[in-house]
């Protein structure tokens, strides 16, 4: 829980380039679904993975969610997860241009979340000259139970989580989901280096 | 070093499929001359949908699109599309689908910063898919495990009252009929006594077996205890309830059993309630059906009792 | 003859990274604001050659700003430095009278290439 604690000019430095990743992860949906995708400041958030369980049951109305971890390099590594409301999920396939028959709901979901969370992290790891892969997403069973089963997994595992809350709208359609970044604490101590190198450069 | 490459791209378990940006094919391993049947030379340069007929077309090229474009990888994972591509698998005897379970991943290749290349990896997933689905239709085992009664197989108290309680709050919301029917077999402790336990076991059965005919699918048959069964009515006002036990009734007492080769004759007791709008819990239902039950019980056995404001037998 | 300039920026590191970005031989005399309402007031109460502008801040965001120096008739050239690079947006930010746009982060040489266009340097 301690390792997160980011000073006032770490906390600026990390808001900045999450800013510009999503910005430009922001105009390349944009060009590839060709509408214009209305941007807010993203907020970020340091969570404990408890408060975290807690939180996004109480918003319950039936989510569902996607998890796909990454890797870089200097040990930056973590699990990206795509929480959407349920009654969004039906204009996903129209958003990403898929004919209704083509793909299941399950699959819209996550090609969207695979396109949300490599897009946004490949521009976020060029800024700090790394380079990301990825495991391939897995929808979490969209039933509630399981859901809290898998984040008290989690909190075993990892202690601190990065929430970006993203606010996507869409021109002709609107959607909100929130990506929350769950960052174990060997990894973070790996970010702050990286950070307190950016900030020695200034 | 390229000795290196070429003899692991070989001996991968995974297939490894190169297209240019027109689709057509640039490469592929051993993995999938293997388990294609085709050898590299006869497909390089043809369409990968030449080759690959069965791949839905448009799908296919939407998402090369978008790995192209966004220059960011793509995957295609068995759980929500069995396959893409129509391969054997070997295990040909222990799963039931005809082909591969494959997890696909989509990279895009840029050597020198420009995607000239799309890059396919096809990993067999067939074994996981196989446990995956004896897990499925275990839990589903289990979970049937859980709400039947062992002896009789009809629901047991637990998940008879649960449906109880779900049956009441409807018929209270939309002001619907519900009736109940609670029965208990006369005389089951002598039975038990005279011929033993088994014997007291089968005729169990063979109650629940007389009476499941008697029934509509949309009712709910239980044991509610020992020798105590109790079944929910939907949409059932108290007269037709009656009539169903009344059947119930006759039935029993009409069905000659035979145990090592004694005949074997039983009869119940019946009790009748209703739902009534002032009836608030779905335990009052139970508690006015238990109260005629009682009745028929003290009335001399083998008859029918209804609760209504009080109890009437028939 | 020193330009005066203005760097609008709700991040500390952001202004430091356009600090950093103008040309070493371009004379300057170098002010900060951390939103529009710190901007504005600079630009009310002396004169700025060049506003470096970014869009999405608290208080009052880069277009608030860029519409009111329209209404107010202030005459200062600005440059709108963005992570929002959609050419929707930056097609906006046009049209309400901005110089220039740059996309964040921003990079010496490119922030030079405009600078000169638009004859600062």
């Amino acid at each position: 829980m301690t390792a997160f604690n980011l000073n006032e000019d770490q906390q600026d430095c990390l808001q900045e380039l999450i800013n510009v990743a999503m910005g430009q992860a922001s105009d390349q949906l944009a060009r590839y679904l060709d509408t214009f995708v209305h941007l807010r400041v993203p907020s970020i958030e340091q969570v404990s993975t408890t408060s975290l369980s807690n939180s996004l049951n109480k918003e319950q109305q039936s989510v569902a969610v996607v998890s796909q971890g990454f890797l870089g390099y200097e040990g930056i590594r973590g699990e990206a997860l795509l929480v959407y409301q349920h009654k969004d999920s039906d204009c996903i396939g129209n958003i990403l241009g898929y004919e209704p028959d083509e793909l299941s709901v399950e699959e819209q979901l996550i090609d969207l979340s695979s396109i949300l969370t490599t897009t946004f992290l490949n521009v976020f790891a060029l800024q700090i000259d790394n380079q990301m892969s990825y495991n391939a997403p897995r929808l979490l069973s969209s039933g509630q139970d399981a859901l809290a089963v898998y984040l008290q997994q989690l909190s075993f595992n990892c202690d601190m989580a990065l929430k970006v809350k993203i606010t996507y709208q869409v021109t002709d359609y609107s959607f909100n989901c929130d990506m929350i970044l769950l960052i174990p604490e060997s990894a973070i101590t790996n970010i702050k280096a990286v950070i307190d190198r950016i900030l020695a450069d200034y | 070093m390229e000795t290196f490459h070429s003899t692991i791209n070989n001996q991968l378990n995974t297939g490894v499929l190169i297209l240019d940006l027109d689709l057509n094919i640039v490469f592929w391993n051993r993995f999938l001359e293997v388990h294609a049947n085709q050898r590299a030379s006869e497909v390089v340069g043809r369409s990968v949908f030449e080759v690959f007929k069965e791949l839905p077309r448009r799908w296919f090229e939407r998402k090369v699109t978008g790995v192209v474009q966004l220059n960011t990888p793509s995957f295609c994972s068995w759980e929500q599309r069995h396959h893409l591509f129509e391969l054997p698998h070997t295990r040909p005897i222990t799963t039931d689908s005809h082909f591969m379970a494959q997890n696909c991943t989509f990279l895009p290749l840029a050597p020198d910063g420009v995607i000239q290349h799309i890059c396919i990896l096809v990993e067999d997933a067939t074994d996981v898919c196989h446990y995956q689905s004896m897990l499925q239709k275990t839990l589903a085992d289990l979970e049937q495990a859980n709400r039947i009664d062992g002896l009789t197989q009809v629901y047991n108290r637990k998940h008879w009252e649960e449906c109880l309680s779900k049956e009441f709050d409807r018929a209270r919301r939309y002001q619907h009929d519900l009736s109940l029917i609670m029965f208990d077999l006369d005389h089951f402790k002598k039975l038990n006594d005279i011929h033993g336990h088994l014997c007291g076991d089968m005729v169990l059965i063979e109650v629940a077996k007389t009476i499941r005919p008697l029934l509509r699918s949309c009712d709910f048959f239980g044991r509610y205890g020992g020798e105590e069964f109790a079944i929910i009515l939907p949409e059932t006002n108290i007269t037709g309830a009656a009539d169903v036990a009344e059947r119930i009734r006759q039935a029993i007492r009409l069905n000659v059993m035979e145990y090592q080769g004694v005949e074997i004759s039983a009869s119940v007791s019946v009790g009748v309630g209703e739902f009534e709008p002032r009836t608030r819990r779905y335990e009052d239902l139970i508690g006015n059906a238990d109260a005629a039950l009682y009745e028929a019980k003290s009335g001399g056995r083998n008859r029918t009792c209804l609760f209504k404001d009080s109890v009437v037998c028939l | 003859m020193t330009s005066s300039v203005l760097i609008c920026d709700d991040s500390n590191m952001a202004r430091k990274q356009v600090v950093r970005s103008l040309p070493s031989h371009w004379p300057v005399e170098v002010q900060t604001a951390k939103n529009g309402i710190e901007a504005l007031e600079v630009l009310r109460n002396q004169a700025v050659d060049v506003l470096f502008l970014d869009l999405t801040m608290p208080e009052l965001d880069g277009l608030g700003v860029l519409q009111k120096i329209k209404e107010e008739g202030i005459t200062c050239s600005v440059f709108v430095i963005s992570a929002d690079v959609q050419p929707a947006m930056q097609a906006k930010v046009l049209e309400l009278g901005a110089t220039a746009f740059l996309r964040k982060p921003v990079e010496g040489e490119v922030l030079m290439d405009e600078l000169q266009v638009h004859g600062f340097l």
